[in-house]
């Protein structure tokens, strides 16, 4: 063999060989975030967890697209899924140019993050005969990544593991009795070290709430912990047995702050929504006493599920304004370790990250009347009001959708403001008495009929504020004719992003809230929006699709445009400057 | 289409057996055509007012009289069939399937409740 011919075999085999050890380029992606990433204050390329990192900021690291170009921002791509039966409810996660998704029926897309390009698709089958008995059902909003898999709730009560590269079921496991208790899960679950955390729904529902720890690697149960009545302290907060209905369900997804090693956790309202007691809520009603730990911020050991602190947001919540968004901010100022968290009834409760001592509480939302206050130094309520049977007058301020609803604001570390949408209406309400119905299936417990009606001093309305989010001061605000209902982005490119209710997300001037540029979806937004890197190139990523329960309110209160807006369907909407 | 009155009286006389202890009962299967017993107003002791608001009026509201996630109920022009229908079956994507989960009595008050809501 000549010096030549040598070459060529060495050459051939070479080529063999890399042909052979070579992976095709999925096969080399990442299928864990990063510790460094989760723990950042921005999300950068990928947006690797439901809240874009443990930080809970929802902001974006990225500038490419900034006030200076944004006008040039424009569709890329756009994905629609099948069976989007009350639109599209969920936050979808990037990691290394891929896009990950879900919607109803916890149907799960991955994409190419720079063309659309389905890489696979999961749709789990589901009991349908008891999807279709069920309220809060059949959406999904999100779903989180870690230890090679993907992980997603179902509404019949299970949490799946799917290998992330091909979507293959990797462990199905069954947490929930919903035949029994109706509900199941609907909001994203949080990797946590060798962890997925998953809450159960139930605010109005008649169960205990429970949070789950699962073991990612095998699906196997570690620990369950019970909103309702979870310790000794707390079931002596529940007179005689109302702590076997009391609701509190944890159905958003929480954060995790490693330097406590305890996973932040909110909590939904007790059952019934409405207590008749009045002020004798203590002794006497449907559920005497504070109903720990229903409407408050619990802090968990990821490792035991074992209560670490909490705080109760509003004890023995009468209203239905839980403390169930999972958004928990977590910033360093003045050498103090913070934690924001915004509370439905409107308020914004500033914590002590180590104990959830209060630091401050600031109202964001002008119309409530069911406290004349909270103590800024202590949380303890001022001046509430307890309802008695019969009709409550004057009406409730905010109405039963909140002053604050379950999709996240955001955060910015360069403009230091925190972006929040509140909601102002009230409602015309009769507390009525009732009794948990738990057979055959549990029922929804409300014990009230009301009616949303405007606020005192104007029109039922919505208002995106940047705000200090340690004092609650205003930079700026805009007012919307319709609550906007999705979540918010902020970036590094000094840009807010405002998916709307009538179908438009718009782009505003960090600092002064601006609006720079806005395109039509053609459906309201119910969703949340993220932003990633592919291809070297950043992107926008927003689902629309309109068909939440607050969503489904609009068309009383409102009319048109909602009542002719098609609620079951939705798309991914993708974009990126145009080239 | 109404249903007779007869049937009505018969439903206000078993009701206060039914009460509390009807809600752990089995219904009948969903999809069943039979209409359910139906009054103008809900008899004494029948409690479809609080069945509606425990559930229903999470949806309908002002217990039914105005619009809200569901339609309006008072003075509906929907037949007594399609109401009981939709209770039974429900709808996709808007409203709960609830022939599993109520009996026919239970379907019979909350028809009666609604039938009798003034504006």
């Amino acid at each position: 063999m000549t010096f030549h011919e040598r070459y060529l075999v060495g050459c051939a085999a070479l080529a063999v060989a890399a042909l052979v050890t070579v992976p095709p380029a999925h096969a080399q992606a990442p299928t864990q975030p990063q510790d460094a990433a989760l723990n950042a204050e921005a999300a950068q390329n990928d947006w690797p967890t439901y809240h874009g990192t443990y930080k809970s900021y929802h902001y974006s690291g990225l500038d490419q697209i900034n006030a200076g170009n944004v006008k040039n921002l424009e569709v890329a791509w756009m994905h629609f899924p099948e069976r989007a039966t009350r639109g599209i409810q969920s936050t979808p996660l990037a990691l290394d140019g891929v896009l990950y998704y879900s919607g109803s029926y916890s149907r799960i897309w991955a994409l190419d993050g720079a063309t659309g390009k389905t890489i696979w698709s999961y749709a789990p089958e589901l009991d349908e005969e008891l999807v279709s008995k069920q309220t809060h059902s059949p959406y999904n909003r999100g779903i989180a990544i870690g230890h090679g898999n993907l992980y997603v709730g179902t509404v019949d009560g299970r949490l799946i593991a799917l290998d992330l590269k091909t979507g293959k079921p990797v462990w199905d496991t069954k947490l929930l009795d919903s035949k029994k208790m109706t509900v199941g899960f609907t909001g994203a679950p949080l990797v946590v070290k060798d962890k997925v955390i998953i809450g159960a729904q139930g605010g109005e529902w008649p169960h205990r709430g429970p949070i789950f720890g699962v073991e990612g690697k095998t699906g196997a149960k570690k620990w369950e912990f019970f909103t309702v009545a979870g310790t000794e302290e707390a079931m002596k907060t529940w007179g005689g047995d109302s702590w076997r209905t009391g609701g509190g369900g944890g159905w958003m997804p929480g954060t995790y702050d490693p330097e406590n090693n305890a996973v932040w956790w909110g909590t939904a309202n007790p059952a019934p929504l409405y207590d008749w007691a009045g002020s004798d809520w203590k002794k006497s009603g449907p559920r005497p006493g504070e109903n720990l730990y229903t409407t408050s911020v619990i802090a968990l050991d990821p490792d035991t599920g074992k209560l670490k602190f909490y705080h109760q947001e509003l004890p023995h919540d009468a209203w239905d304004f839980d403390s169930s968004v999972g958004e928990f901010v977590m910033i360093d100022r003045g050498g103090k370790k913070l934690v924001v968290h915004a509370n439905k009834g409107g308020h914004i409760f500033v914590y002590d990250r180590a104990n959830a001592k209060i630091e401050n509480v600031w109202q964001l939302v002008k119309n409530i009347n069911f406290v004349k206050s909270i103590d800024p130094k202590t949380g303890e309520l001022i001046g509430r009001r307890d309802l008695s049977e019969g009709k409550v007058d004057p009406p409730l301020c905010p109405a039963i959708a909140g002053g604050i609803s379950w999709n996240s604001g955001a955060y910015s570390p360069k403009t230091g403001l925190f972006y929040r949408i509140g909601q102002e209406w009230c409602m015309e309400l009769t507390v009525e008495k009732s009794t948990p119905v738990l057979e055959p299936m549990a029922q929804l417990n409300i014990g009230a009929t009301f009616k949303f009606i405007p606020p005192p001093d104007g029109p039922a309305r919505g208002h995106l504020s940047g705000r200090d989010p340690v004092t609650g001061a205003k930079k700026w605000e805009v007012t919307y004719k319709y609550p906007p209902l999705a979540s918010v982005l902020a970036t590094a490119g000094n840009l807010v992003f405002v998916p709307d209710a009538e179908g438009i997300v718009r782009a505003y001037n960090a600092e002064t809230g601006e609006e720079l540029w806005s395109r039509n979806n053609g459906m309201g937004h119910n969703a949340g929006i993220i932003s990633y890197m592919a291809g070297g190139k950043q992107y926008i990523a927003v689902p629309a699709g309109w068909g939440s329960l607050v969503a489904d309110e609009f068309v009383a209160l409102y009319g048109e445009p909602f009542k002719s807006m098609s609620k079951n369907t939705g798309a991914l909407v993708v974009f990126a400057l145009r080239q | 289409m109404r249903i007779s009155l007869v049937t009505v009286a018969s439903l206000a006389i078993i009701w206060p057996w039914l009460s509390t202890a009807a809600f752990a009962q089995q219904s009948t299967p969903a999809g069943s055509t039979s209409p359910p017993a139906q009054a103008e107003a809900s008899p004494n002791g029948i409690d479809g007012r609080k069945m509606f608001s425990s559930t229903c009026g999470f949806c309908h509201q002002d217990g039914g009289r105005h619009a809200g996630r569901g339609p309006k109920l008072s003075k509906s022009e929907k037949s007594d069939e399609y109401i009981v229908e939709r209770i039974r079956k429900g709808k996709t994507g808007s409203m709960p399937a609830y022939g599993a989960v109520f009996n026919e009595a239970q379907i019979g008050a909350l028809l009666a409740y609604i039938r009798g809501l003034d504006d």
